[in-house]
C-alpha cells in the first residue's frame, strides 16, 4: 500500500501533473533595464496527442509572470491583454515580440545577455520547466 | 535701332528668359518626395503646439529642443513589457545604422506615465537601451496637450492594484522635422532596413 501511495505522489509531481507535450524551442528572454519588466519569448510546440491550453507561467527569478498579447488596432493603439493559447496535436504558437509572449515583472536578480532562466509554463493544473537564454536588446 | 544693338538686346532678353526659367524650375517647382517603403509623410509639416516638459536628466524640454535636427519619438511607459522594449531596441539599432550613413537623428522616448516615470526612472530606463534616447515626460496637462498636437493618443487601465495599472497607447513612431514640426508616421511592425532606408531618404531630400 505504501508502495502504491508513493508511485501515486510521484506521478502527481511529475508525469500526471505536468505538460509532457510541450516543448518549447529558441526560447529567449530580453535582457531588461535594472528593475524592469521583461517579457520571454519562443515557440511552442504540441508534440502530444491532445489539444495544449497554455494559461501563464511562473518563475523563483521573477515576482510574477503571465500570458499576455499585444494588439495594435486598427486605430494604430497598442493594447495587452491577458490569454491563454490553445495548441492543436502537432501544432506550435509563436510568442515573439509584438505578439503573444509571456510578461515577467519585479525581477528578483539583475539579467545579463547569457544568463539562463528557468521558467515553469503552466497549462491547467499542470506546468513544465523549460530554461530560457538572456539575450541583448536590440 | 542699329540692327547690332538690337541683335545684343534680344540675345540679352533670351538670356533673361532662360535664366527665368531655370530659377522657376529650381526654386518653384515641387520638391521631389522621397518614396517611401513603410510609413507616411504628411502633404504639410504640421506644427506642434507650444509645450513644457522634463528630460531625464530633470532639464526643461520643449519645442526648442526639437529645433535644427530630425527626431524619431516613440510614445510609451517603463511599465511596458513587449512594445516599448522593442521599439526602443530598434531606436538603438537605427541610431547605429544612421550614424553610419551620416544620417543626423534624434531619439525621443515620451512616458505617458509620469507618475511612475520619474526623471531617474526613464534615464536608467532608457540608457539600457542607448545614449542616443532622450525620455522626456511632465505634467499630465503638458502630456495631453502634446499628445493632441503630435496625434497620439494613450488610456489607463486600471490593474489588480492602485499600482499595477497598464496603459494603452500608440504605437506609432512619430517623425518631426528640423523645425520641430510633425513630417510623418511610421507604424509598427516595423523592419529595420526599411526604416533606415526611409527615414536617410527623407533627411537627404529634406522635405
Amino acid at each position: 500500500m505504501k508502495k502504491l501511495i508513493a508511485i501515486a505522489a510521484v506521478l502527481a509531481s511529475t508525469g500526471a501533473a505536468a505538460c509532457p507535450e510541450l516543448a518549447v524551442e529558441n526560447a529567449w528572454i530580453r535582457e531588461a533595464p535594472p528593475g524592469a519588466m521583461s517579457a520571454a519569448y519562443g515557440k511552442l510546440v504540441n508534440r502530444g496527442k491532445r489539444t495544449l491550453v497554455v494559461d501563464g507561467a511562473r518563475s523563483g527569478d521573477f515576482g510574477g509572470a503571465g500570458l499576455h498579447r499585444t494588439v495594435v488596432d486598427d486605430n494604430g493603439i497598442s493594447r495587452m491583454r491577458e490569454g491563454r493559447l490553445e495548441i492543436a496535436p502537432g501544432a506550435s504558437a509563436m510568442l515573439e515580440p509584438g505578439g503573444w509572449h509571456l510578461m515577467l515583472f519585479d525581477p528578483a536578480r539583475l539579467l545579463k545577455a547569457g544568463d539562463t532562466v528557468v521558467l515553469s509554463l503552466t497549462c491547467g493544473k499542470g506546468a513544465r520547466e523549460f530554461p530560457f537564454t538572456v539575450k541583448a536588446s536590440g | 535701332m542699329k540692327p547690332v544693338r538690337a541683335i545684343a538686346l534680344a540675345l540679352a532678353a533670351l538670356a533673361a528668359l532662360a535664366l527665368g526659367a531655370f530659377a522657376a524650375s529650381h526654386w518653384y517647382a515641387p520638391k521631389q518626395r522621397p518614396q517611401l517603403a513603410s510609413g507616411t509623410l504628411l502633404n504639410e509639416p504640421r506644427l506642434v503646439a507650444a509645450f513644457s516638459l522634463t528630460d531625464h536628466d530633470g532639464q526643461p524640454w520643449g519645442n526648442a529642443e526639437l529645433d535644427g535636427n530630425w527626431t524619431l519619438l516613440f510614445a510609451g511607459f517603463t511599465h511596458c513589457p513587449d512594445v516599448c522594449p522593442t521599439t526602443l531596441g530598434l531606436m538603438k539599432q537605427l541610431d547605429q545604422r544612421l550614424q553610419t550613413q551620416h544620417t543626423p537623428m534624434n531619439f525621443v522616448f515620451l512616458s505617458v506615465d509620469p507618475e511612475r516615470d520619474t526623471p531617474a526612472q526613464l534615464k536608467t530606463y532608457v540608457t539600457h537601451f542607448s545614449p542616443a534616447i532622450r525620455g522626456v515626460s511632465g505634467p499630465r496637462a503638458q502630456l495631453d496637450a502634446l499628445c493632441a498636437s503630435l496625434g497620439l493618443a494613450y488610456l489607463k487601465i486600471p490593474g489588480a492594484s492602485e499600482s499595477e495599472y497598464t496603459v494603452d497607447h500608440s504605437a506609432a513612431l512619430v517623425l518631426l522635422d528640423r523645425r520641430g514640426r510633425v513630417a510623418g508616421y511610421f507604424q509598427p511592425p516595423h523592419k529595420l532596413d526599411t526604416l533606415a532606408s526611409d527615414l536617410a531618404g527623407i533627411v537627404t531630400s529634406g522635405t
